[in-house]
């Protein structure tokens, strides 16, 4: 429970927060100014100053948390709320979702299923590459706590390039339905499909973003483990949560028209 | 460890200021932001009274009165109500359980600049054709119309203010859980944290559902989702769901921590510990969970059935039971107590008070039969300006006296102090309880123009002296605090005589706030008086 407090006085300014805090702004901005000001110049402006902020302000951030102080393992605990929070947004678009699928039961199967149903073969393959980047992740976690850097390194890549795959095929999958004319302002099939399945492909790419951060600085991961360990809690969440995702997306909403 | 140099953070420049990741400096900066958004609110409020004052439409278009309406409730809602806990939590959560910042400095210091970027966007919409008008609640199908304004804004003015509280929230709670010191159990912590811990695993359980809900609305807006568009399968329900899903419990995220500083003002000033203080930690948490389950008490004319709305009845009915208990706990409190009315002590008193009307105004609103009748009336608006308006602003007018002398190593005039609450006290109860009873005779909320019935007219005009009576004791409130910086006497270290742990340090507290973690002993006890005359003694 009650923990020494282990704040060093190098602790008390860090410049990598301010700009992070800004990059929000620059990218809202930019939103603003192309969806209400309708000033691509300026959205185009902002949005490249935010992202380069951001850029910035989280390499300076992680460089910063990796070579100063000591790891007081807070961080894993962080990741636990934060991951409640989660949940919570999806079950507001889940919320949505099983409303119109309980309401509108007749019309959806009739009217929304795009023709020939949803491909359930493709959401086994999705299924598999995540589950399988599940464990290369938890072997990557395991190597660190082991203090094998070198299979560290090898699972995070792994895990990478296991997220990366799932997101590029996921996309296709995406172009695939669209053409078809199943989109995202159909109806609340569509609606629900790819705002279930979208939100969720974010958070993939955050969590590969993260073992990037975490690629990059690894050489200094030895005497740092609680990142590891949170990204990798981070990535089992996001891989359960697909079971969810698929299962109302995919099942729940064709089924009727297998 | 090397010797610090001791620099308290006046002296700090611009540079520390702007990289600090020191929870009390940052906590200052949330204040000095809140107060603000206050401010700015607050003439908004004025410019609604003015055009109030007389039917008919004399100083204002009816979109600048929904403009001036939508600023003064998402300002006051967000920007005060809410933000103010970012202000009082970080800079006392560490100091009253012994640490020597947050868990997270740099993240603490990152959900300052979010609300910073936030509030940057807010002032945006003053520009001329960027103006909200589709009031704090932003209800679909309203809020997707032209006229409303625009909700790229709004949305993403509420996405960053909802990552600062979340990023906050979860900063907050770890450093409550694995940072208290030696000796600081959670039976022996303060009740200003144990209602600040409660008022964060809300915002944590609340705020994704309001990310949701105006993220839904985004996508209609711009991207043609369906979500609530009922031709094509959406429902407009599902917004307000969502949207009172959080802002309910929302009501309590800005209320607990207020009950918290009123726990640790009685406590102080009684010179007792808070009677039934086990009680007051299970009352705490009791409405934190049953805050989650009233939400439809705000859409008994949305269109639910009944048995879902003779449900959220009960259990709105059934939230009282907590709270009355705190009402209790409080004045028993004072019984037998040594009381001291000095002007927090005074502040609290009243905004006990306030939150009496305010909350016994809540629970006939709680049963559909009496607010099918009155919802969106001034009755309303008067329940949420006893409760939110008055009773949270004076508890934190009453935590901005009692900690001065802990911030500023100051001390403020005790006259003027006195002064400002007497005036605010009467105007507001001028303003506020004739609000109730133009409510009652029928004045719907969110009008610009009533028709010229002869008591409505002498009632409005009432309340419009009210409002500016109670927005000159603000004044003199406010200014008191700010002109003490310079002009007060200087404070001792424990003004007040409390064994809280914050008041064992120096004031202001040197940056580290403890040289060493401190061990607390085991009859020591944030209300243990006896123990504070013993050290004395000792010394
Ligand atoms: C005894 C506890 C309380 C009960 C039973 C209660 C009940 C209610 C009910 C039923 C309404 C809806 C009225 C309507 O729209 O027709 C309402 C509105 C409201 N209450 Fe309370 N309330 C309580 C305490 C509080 C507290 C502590 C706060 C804030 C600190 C608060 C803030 C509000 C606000 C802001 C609204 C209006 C929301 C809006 O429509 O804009 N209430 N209350
Ligand atoms: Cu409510």
């Amino acid at each position: 429970m009650a923990h020494e407090g282990t704040h060093a006085a190098h602790h008390e300014t860090s410049v990598w927060a301010l700009p992070v805090g800004l990059s929000t702004f620059f990218l809202s901005l930019a939103a603003i100014a192309h969806f209400t000001w309708h000033l691509p110049f300026l959205a185009v402006l902002s949005g490249g100053v935010g992202l380069a902020l951001l850029a910035i302000g989280i390499a300076g951030w992680a460089n910063e948390y990796f070579s100063k102080g000591h790891d007081e393992g807070l961080g894993f605990q962080g990741i636990v709320w934060f991951v409640f929070a989660e949940v919570v947004i999806f079950g507001t678009i889940f919320a949505g979702f099983w409303m119109a699928r309980v309401t509108h039961a007749d019309v959806w199967v009739r009217e929304w299923i795009p023709q020939g149903g949803m491909n359930l073969a493709l959401v086994a393959l999705l299924t598999l590459i995540l589950w399988t980047s599940s464990f290369t992740i938890w072997k990557a976690e395991h190597s660190i706590e082991e203090g094998d850097l070198g299979g560290y390194r090898m699972w995070l890549l792994a895990t990478m390039v296991l997220g990366t795959a799932f997101l590029v095929l996921h996309a296709w999958e995406w172009l695939h339905l669209w053409h078809k004319g199943f989109t995202i302002s159909s109806n609340m099939y569509g609606t629900g499909f790819y705002m279930l399945t979208g939100v969720h492909a974010s958070h993939v790419l955050v969590g590969v973003l993260m073992q990037l951060v975490l690629l990059i600085n690894s050489g200094k991961a030895l005497n740092k483990k609680t990142p590891a360990r949170a990204a990798s809690y981070y990535w089992h969440f996001v891989d359960l949560a697909w079971l969810l995702v698929a299962g109302t997306a995919y099942i729940v909403g064709s089924y009727g028209k297998f | 460890m090397a010797a610090v140099s001791y620099r308290p953070y006046f002296s700090a420049g611009l540079k520390e200021w702007l990289f600090t990741t020191d929870h009390k400096k940052i906590g200052i900066m949330y204040g000095i932001t809140s107060l603000i958004f206050f401010l700015i609110a607050g003439l908004s409020a004025l410019a609604i009274r003015l055009e109030l004052y007389q039917p008919g439409l004399q100083y204002m278009s009816e979109d600048a009165y929904n403009q001036a309406l939508t600023v003064h409730g998402v300002l006051m809602q967000f920007w005060w109500a809410v933000a103010i806990w970012g202000s009082f939590g970080n800079y006392l959560l560490p100091l009253m359980i012994g640490a020597r910042d947050v868990a997270f400095p740099r993240l603490n210091a990152l959900s300052y600049w979010l609300f910073f970027a936030a509030s940057v966007l807010a002032l945006l919409t003053f520009l001329p054709g960027n103006h909200i008008r589709m009031m704090w609640t932003g209800y679909p199908p309203f809020s997707l119309n032209e006229n409303a304004g625009p909700v790229a804004f709004y949305a993403l003015i509420i996405h960053m203010l909802g990552a600062s509280s979340l990023a906050s929230a979860i900063n907050l709670v770890v450093t409550n859980l694995t940072m208290r010191a030696p000796g600081i159990t959670l039976r022996k912590m303060n009740l200003f944290l144990h209602a600040f811990l409660a008022m964060n695993v809300i915002q944590i359980l609340g705020v994704p559902a309001l990310a949701g809900a105006v993220t839904m609305l985004l996508m209609d807006k711009y991207f043609h989702t369906a979500f609530f568009d009922p031709t094509r399968g959406g429902d407009p329900l599902l917004y307000q769901n969502l949207f009172w899903f959080y802002s309910h419990p929302v009501v309590y995220v800005m209320i607990l921590p207020a009950f918290g500083l009123i726990s640790e003002m009685i406590a102080t000033f009684s010179r007792r510990e808070i009677f039934g203080r086990t009680s007051m930690i299970f009352a705490i948490w009791g409405i934190a969970i049953l805050g989650f389950m009233v939400w439809i008490h705000h859409m008994f004319t949305s269109g639910v059935p009944d048995w879902i709305r003779i449900l959220f009845s009960y259990t709105t009915v059934l939230i009282g039971v907590p709270t009355g208990i705190k009402i209790f706990n409080w004045v028993f409190t004072l019984y037998k107590g040594s009381v001291r009315f000095t002007t927090p002590m005074l502040y609290t008193l009243s905004a006990i008070f306030m939150f009496l009307i305010g909350g016994l105004t809540g629970i006939p609103l709680g049963l559909p039969a009496f607010d099918i009748a009155v919802h969106d009336s001034h009755f309303v608006v008067a329940h949420f300006h006893y409760v939110l308006g008055m009773a949270l602003t004076l508890a934190v007018f009453g935590g901005f006296h009692y900690w001065y002398p802990k911030i500023t190593g100051r001390m403020y005039s005790e006259l003027w102090g006195k002064i400002g609450l007497v005036i605010i006290m009467i105007g507001s109860n001028l303003f506020y309880f004739l609000q109730f009873i133009v409510g009652l005779e029928g004045m719907p909320r969110r009008y610009a123009d009533y028709p010229p019935i002869p008591e409505w007219v002498r009632l409005h005009e009432l309340q419009t002296i009210g409002a500016f009576i109670l927005a000159f004791g603000v004044f003199i409130a406010l200014a008191n605090l700010i002109l003490s910086t310079k002009l007060g006497p200087k404070a001792e270290d424990n003004p007040w005589q409390s064994p809280s742990l914050e008041w064992l340090i120096p004031s202001p507290p040197p940056p580290h706030n403890f040289d060493k973690i401190p061990h607390m002993p085991e009859d020591w006890d944030p209300y243990n008086y006896e123990w504070l005359e013993k050290q004395h003694k000792k010394a």
